[in-house]
């Protein structure tokens, strides 16, 4: 302690002096703006420096602990990536999903009605996306209920869809657990209700059955629902039956909507002209 | 002791009264301003104890930097000045000196003297005019501001030392 307060006697005018100076360089660069702005522009990047220096080290250091996290990660997706293939192997097909979705021949362009009629015999529904949108007429329109009608005409930017509830509207549909075929029709009046024509007489359907697409037309992917059985009766000439059909789509509250492009539909059109014009040659 | 430190404060005010009514004005060459508030620290004998002597030296310095807006530097380099002075006049002073002694013409001789009056404002001015350059852009600017204030102020030094000094002396003697 002694010795500490004989240094300190000894070399006091060196303390003194320090003090002093930093005092005065405090003052220099607390009320001279050129100076102070010099001073702490510099410390700030030598400090900017030994920061990004101390980073680059520490980040070297911890790259240890970065690579446990990564395997550790590693390791659990792999065991998901296990469970997931095992999961896979267990499913099979779902008759739910649409044919041809996976071969991606169908593309769906979501769009919205824009405009709609549904108190008329000859109903058209408006939507805001057209032919810049890659909608052609004759693509099938659906929302999440199920068919809602065939793109009618289309100009740039809008299309005219004809809904099922239009008197001139005629989609090849099936009884979905008898796979009998049929056609789906509207007669004006309720637009809640269309009319399953064309199933044989002896097709033993029940009330509440669904009645989906299938796929014949290649408008839409088979299976599809366009409503279920509300009523069986017979057809007006008695060789077919013709039910009442619940339509699953309600016309009055429907907004969102999907065309379905189909882009193999001019390739098969060309190959059915073909086979026709060779047809009628023989 | 009393007594000097009357005639310091006394100098003191003086140095100080014609360094800002007098040479803050005189900008030679259009920036070289002499420094003569330096000659405080420089005519200390050696008897003045070096923490009194930083004192005198802070305390010249920082009067002037409140006057003259140029806070720390002055008072900066004054110090500093104040520390390296003893060193400086070790120099130049003959080496049986072992009192008390006052670097004066009579007792330095002239060209000793001038020497030593010129590394100690060229100390001086080096050191104010960097802290208020602060930068080594227009270098050549602020070196001609240094030498051009070191030998002003030495000049002014030696003039004041060899009139001043001779008239008070030739009182004395005279009395």
């Amino acid at each position: 302690m002694q010795n500490l307060i004989d240094f300190i006697v000894k070399y006091k005018h060196w303390f003194v002096f320090f003090l002093m100076e930093g005092f005065c360089l405090a003052l220099l660069f607390r009320f001279n703006n050129y100076q102070g702005s010099v001073f702490f522009t510099t410390a700030n990047s030598f400090v900017g420096g030994i920061y990004s220096a101390v980073d680059g080290v520490t980040s070297y250091v911890g790259l240890s602990a970065v690579n446990e996290k990564l395997e550790a990660e590693n390791e659990l997706l792999r065991a998901e990536v296990h469970e997931m293939k095992r999961e896979l192997a267990t499913h099979r097909i779902d008759t739910l999903q649409f044919e041809g979705f996976n071969r991606s021949r169908y593309r769906f362009v979501g769009a919205q009605i824009v405009n709609a009629t549904t108190n008329h015999s000859l109903n058209l529904l408006t939507l805001n996306k057209g032919e810049q949108d890659g909608i052609r007429p004759e693509m099938g329109v659906v929302c999440s209920s199920g068919v809602v009608g065939i793109v009618f005409l289309t100009s740039d930017h809008y299309s005219t869809v004809m809904p099922l509830i239009n008197v001139k509207s005629k989609v090849s549909c099936q009884l979905k657990e008898h796979l009998s075929f049929g056609t789906m029709e509207w007669e004006f009046g309720s637009c809640r209700y269309g009319y399953m024509t064309g199933v044989p007489l002896h097709i033993k359907a029940s009330v509440g059955e669904v009645v989906e697409t299938n796929g014949h037309s290649d408008i839409f992917p088979s299976g599809i629902p366009l409503g279920t059985v509300e009523s069986i009766g017979q057809s007006d000439d008695g060789l077919s039956q013709k039910f009442t059909v619940k339509l699953a789509v309600d016309y009055t509250s429907v907004r969102n909507v999907s065309v379905i492009t189909n882009y193999h539909h001019a390739e098969k059109r060309t190959l059915e002209f073909l086979a026709d014009s060779l047809m009628s040659i023989e | 002791m009393k007594h000097e430190t009357y005639i310091r404060l006394g100098r003191m005010v003086l140095l100080l009264v014609v360094q800002l009514l007098i040479l803050n004005h005189l900008h030679l060459f259009g920036y070289a301003t002499p420094l003569i508030i330096g000659y405080m620290i420089i005519c200390c004998e050696t008897a003045v104890s070096r923490v009194s002597l930083l004192w005198w030296g802070f305390g010249i310095g920082i009067i002037y930097d409140i006057f003259s807006n140029t806070m720390g530097m002055a008072a900066a380099s004054c110090t500093l000045l104040a520390m390296v002075k003893p060193s400086i006049l070790k120099l130049f002073m003959p080496r049986d000196m072992v009192d008390s002694f006052k670097p004066t013409i009579q007792n330095l001789g002239l060209s000793r003297y001038i020497w030593y009056s010129l590394s100690c404002m060229g100390l001086l001015h080096f050191t104010f005019y960097f802290l208020e350059a602060f930068s080594l852009e227009d270098l050549l600017l602020t070196i001609g501001a240094m030498v051009g204030g070191t030998v002003l102020a030495t000049l002014i030094s030696v003039c004041v030392e060899y009139i001043v000094r001779n008239r008070i002396e030739e009182r004395e003697v005279g009395k």
